[in-house]
């Protein structure tokens, strides 16, 4: 889902109205039948002895959601990024249940919190494994009068704000104080906060605006374009917030990125490189790869890469099924991805010199008499028609180097004498003027069809 | 003796050091990596007649080691070193198999019962062993300033997929500019442990072992377009941006250079019957390229690239492209590719008549959720040629002073057989060779592309239908394939179901639809060890029925 927004619609006005008046009487009635709705009451538990606290309502405290109302939060308050990569990585922070209420506004704002209060782990902390939520025995039970000193045995305080179910979503009373878990997995990457703050870079600027914020989720973690808008140092740069992957990123023992998570498997995001891998990734990849291949290289092993561009086992996903059967076609249409991979010389024509699909090939293994081509009087014969071989050649040299051997061009296009063929002009249009060159810095294919005395490669010197 | 017994000790102490370079200081532990992957395969090819069937019993076998961290602990941007290799057997029994009596071994035997050479094929190894790659890695050397890479290696850059042997140095500055140097020798197919995969197009080049002047030997010029395998000194540099991920580029220069003696004639001299050769250091390819991207996070990109063939003297590829975010889910883009066949300096079909091939296409790319996407692609291919092929031959016919008609009425005046009296290509020649007799004319093939995937937590379903049609005939299919882990992936099974069909104007005797499947199931006994068994089935009108059948083992072992 890419939306911020939640899933759940929130509930009209006049339900929530009913909702808590239904919730009133039953709490009234029967204290310990109230849920986590809209009146929290204290929870027995351990603090018998207390008497019942006033009521609180809720729908003033907030708490469970970023904005009242599940609203959007504006992107200016997300964490940077976020109009690049709506949500975090659910293989970098995983998915996570948040069983409490709290309000940042409120505490950052109204009650003059910083950060440090809670979360003072943070400016310590060296690992993104640290622990950096707050104890809530040093950082609730002042305020809220509860005592979680022994995790254990909970005590609840006597005031409303101090009851299991005014944090804890979903605690009742009655059930010895139990509440439910809260999980938040460790994030996979390296993050030192320490360092961080150590330069100054205060919690909102990774973060966004969480003081702005009720509930804060994994939708307030960094996002990959927010880190990169420091981390652009080379690796000789003196900086210290080096691009390199294994900055942050976990890491194999081959230095590679670790891609496979119980949340799935790691992909670029569409922005980086433009290399999201897409359903047709592997038909786009090249102009990445060709641009930065050390980027592909981040994830990839040379075997990886030479499993396909090298491959002896047809990979499926570039040549589907029956690929023997249909392939002179797809040559014929898409050469330039076949001499991607494929040495034509002697990938394509050793198999066709096998079967027979050459000229130049053992008298066994092509029987007289069988051609591949159209009949010569269509295919070579000169004047040329619409099917005329020169056609094919212009359009697709390299599917006619796929099966045929210099020596069956230089039939017909060597010069006649020394050279052996009929003096058929190959060349392009203003060949001449490149020719000269060419010579110079290779003779060969030159005197493949023209003797050495030859005018025409005089007039090339 | 005493310079024997010298010998033998330096080659021992030569011994000794590489390995104390290559082992981890006292007290440190490097990493180590040991990989394995076997593959089976077993399927028939057979030629467009038929009567030539290639029995493919193929056994691949690769080994891979890799020891990284050298230097001991690994400490993300400090210096670290590495030793990588992997050797491949790439071997078919199915060579020789179909061969039998007097003709059996041909294929790789030049001299059989059954005459000389009516079935060799010369290069035809067998059972090839090479080496994919084997380097020895430094990286992030004087605080991130220096890197190398010493052995066979990769080189992948806007030139191409390309392996070398040799050193690469690269400096990277402070600067947000990095620059790399190379230089050692092109792997060359025919030369120890290597293979052709990475020499340019347009030569046939190979071990000429077993060849000689003897009888029964196959003789250099029994084969004059195959020629012999000799080392390729190479050099390149590469400057490239570093840091910023919003914007790159990377200028790549490469320079080969073809050494050794080369046959020149295809035939025998008329009048003395030897064959003519050149020998001596000569350009190989030498090209410029470059490619560079920029992207704004929450709006798109650009990307482009171009290569240069000095050789040649043109543009041999470029490509561009632009993609737009469109909303948060949705991407949209323009590509447009550029190709015009270039080839190895040695060949001459580089200096042959041929036009490039462009393609320019819009694509739409959508995310519906995490789990599914999709994308769509369509537009043109444009196929170029130097004249119009509809009217260009009765132009000829009648410069050739025929009928206009001349070329569907085959006759012995319109032969180019070299024993025909009186050549009308001599008359023709002069208005073929006019400029403006070769108005460049473009024919189109319409090209469409639908990929979609589901991605479930143990599995995923795809989809990809293609269509390209035109006047070069037409290709259109869709595959289906999916996969499903069974108890966390211990087991895999997986299906592919395809339907493509095609039809080349050229040759319409070998249209066809075809039908295939392929079944598999996979078996991870242990985290080091998966086993996978693959059965394919192809039915088409041209050869019935084909089956294939797969099995692989891979094994990695880590620590």
């Amino acid at each position: 889902m890419i939306a911020r927004k939640r899933a759940t619609a929130p509930l009209p006005g006049w339900l929530a109205l009913v909702a808590c008046i239904a919730a009133l009487g039953f709490a009234l009635l029967n204290p310990s039948a109230s849920a986590e709705t809209a009146i929290l009451t204290p929870a027995p538990s351990s603090s018998t002895a207390a008497p019942s606290p006033p009521p609180v309502d809720a729908a003033t405290l907030g708490g469970r959601t970023a904005m009242p109302g599940d609203a959007e939060v504006p992107l200016a308050w997300m964490p940077p990024g976020t109009a690049a990569s709506p949500l975090p990585s659910e293989e970098i922070f995983p998915p996570q249940t948040i069983s409490v209420r709290f309000n940042h506004k409120l505490h950052v704002k109204q009650l003059q919190q910083s950060c440090k209060v809670c979360h003072a782990a943070a400016f310590a902390s060296d690992d993104a494994a640290d622990r950096l939520l707050p104890k809530p025995a040093e950082a609730c039970d002042g305020c809220h009068e509860s005592d979680h000193a022994d995790l254990l045995h909970v005590k609840a305080g006597s005031s409303a704000i101090g009851q299991c179910a005014f944090c804890h979503l979903g605690a009742r009373a009655g059930e010895g104080g139990k509440v439910a878990a809260l999980v938040v997995p460790t994030p996979n990457l390296h993050f030192p906060h320490k360092k961080h703050l150590g330069r100054n870079i205060q919690c909102a600027q990774c973060h966004g605006k969480i003081d702005e914020l009720e509930l804060a989720t994994r939708e307030q973690m960094p996002r990959m374009a927010g880190c990169l808008s420091c981390h652009a140092m080379s690796g000789a740069a003196q900086g210290e917030a080096k691009s390199a992957c294994s900055t942050c990123h976990l890491t194999q023992a081959d230095g590679r990125i670790q891609v496979a998570f119980s949340t799935g498997d790691l992909s670029p995001p569409p922005w980086l490189h433009q290399a999201g891998h897409s359903a047709d990734w592997i038909e786009r990849h090249k102009t990445v790869a060709a641009n930065d291949s050390a980027f592909c290289g981040s994830c990839h092993t040379d075997k990886y890469c030479a499993d396909c561009h090298d491959g002896k086992v047809r990979p499926r996903k570039v040549h589907p099924n029956d690929w023997l059967s249909m392939h002179p076609q797809a040559a014929r249409q898409d050469n330039p991805r076949c001499v991607s991979c494929h040495q034509e010389q002697t990938f394509c024509a050793d198999c066709h010199r096998r079967t027979g699909v050459a000229r130049d090939v053992a008298s066994g293994n092509r029987l007289v008499g069988r051609r591949f081509h159209l009949p010569p009087e269509v295919w070579t014969t000169a004047p040329r028609g619409p099917q005329h071989h020169a056609w094919e050649a212009e359009r697709n040299l390299n599917a006619c180097v796929s099966c045929h051997t210099e020596r069956d061009c230089t039939t017909c296009h060597a010069t006649k004498g020394i050279a052996g063929g009929q003096g058929v002009n190959p060349h392009p249009l203003g060949f001449r003027s490149r020719c000269s060159l060419a010579l110079q810095r290779n003779p060969r294919p030159c005197l493949v069809c023209h003797d050495a005395r030859d005018a025409l490669l005089g007039s090339c010197r | 003796m005493r310079d024997c017994l010298l010998a033998r000790r330096l080659t021992w102490a030569a011994f000794a050091t590489v390995l104390a370079t290559l082992s981890p200081a006292r007290g440190q532990a490097a990493d180590f990596e040991i990989q394995a992957d076997t593959a089976l395969q077993g399927y028939e090819v057979a030629s467009p007649w038929g009567d030539v069937v290639l029995q493919r019993r193929r056994f691949l076998q690769t080994v891979g080691l890799g020891v990284y961290n050298l230097q001991g602990t690994n400490r993300p941007g400090e210096a670290d070193y590495r030793v990588v290799m992997m050797m491949r057997l790439n071997a078919d029994f199915g060579v020789n198999a179909h061969l039998y009596d007097k003709q059996s071994g041909g294929e790789t035997t030049y001299a059989t019962p059954g005459g000389n050479g009516v079935r060799f094929v010369p290069g035809l190894e067998p059972a090839p062993l090479d080496l994919m790659f084997g380097y020895i890695e430094g990286r992030n050397i004087a605080h991130g300033l220096l890197g190398f890479k010493l052995g066979r290696q990769y080189v992948t850059d806007v030139l191409g997929w390309w392996a070398f042997d040799g050193g690469l140095v690269r400096v990277t500055t402070p600067f947000h500019v990095q620059a790399e140097v190379y230089a050692g020798l092109e792997q060359r197919g025919g030369l120890p442990l290597s293979t052709t995969r990475f020499e340019r197009q347009g030569e046939w080049r190979g071990s000429h072992a077993g060849f000689g002047v003897g009888a029964g030997l196959p003789s250099v010029t029994d084969y004059p377009a195959y020629q012999y395998a000799e080392p390729a000194p190479a050099v390149g540099f590469a400057v490239e941006s570093s840091g910023p991920r919003w914007i790159h580029g990377r200028l790549s220069y490469r320079h080969v250079y073809n050494t050794g003696t080369s046959v020149v004639s295809m035939f025998p001299d008329p009048i003395g019957g030897g064959y003519r050769t050149v020998a001596g250091t000569r350009t190989s390819q030498e090209r410029v390229g470059y490619a560079a991207e920029v992207a704004k996070n929450d709006l798109g990109g650009l990307k482009g690239g171009f290569s240069y063939d000095l050789y040649n003297q043109l543009v041999a590829t470029y490509f561009g492209g632009v993609e737009v975010r469109a909303g948060q889910r949705a991407t949209l883009g323009a590509d447009v590719d550029y190709f015009v066949p270039t080839f190895d300096a040695d060949s001459i079909w580089n200096w042959f008549t041929k036009s490039p091939v462009t393609s320019i296409t819009g694509r739409a790319a959508i995310r519906f959720t995490k789990r599914w996407d999709a994308t769509i692609s369509g537009g043109v291919r444009l196929w170029r040629v130097d004249g119009d092929p509809t009217t260009f031959g009765v132009e000829e016919c009648k410069a050739a002073r025929k009928e206009p008609d001349c070329t569907s009425v085959p006759s012995p005046g319109t032969s180019i057989d070299p024993s025909t009296a009186g050549d009308p290509l001599t008359a023709a020649q002069p208005w073929s060779r006019l400029a403006e007799s070769r108005i460049v004319t473009t024919t189109l093939d319409a090209l469409g592309n639908l990929n979609a995937r589901y991605r479930f937590g143990s599995g995923n379903i795809s989809l990809r239908g293609m269509l390209q049609a035109g006047a070069q005939g037409s290709r259109e299919g869709v595959d289906v394939a999916a996969e499903k882990n069974i108890d966390g992936g211990r087991y895999t099974l997986g299906a592919r179901t395809s339907l493509y069909g095609w039809h080349d104007p050229t040759r319409p005797d070998r249209d066809a639809t075809s039908f295939g499947y392929v079944l598999s199931s996979g078996f991870r006994p242990m985290r080091v060890a998966h086993f996978r068994l693959e059965w394919e089935h192809d039915m088409n009108r041209l050869v019935g029925q084909r089956y294939r059948v797969l099995g692989l083992i891979n094994l990695l072992v880590l620590k």
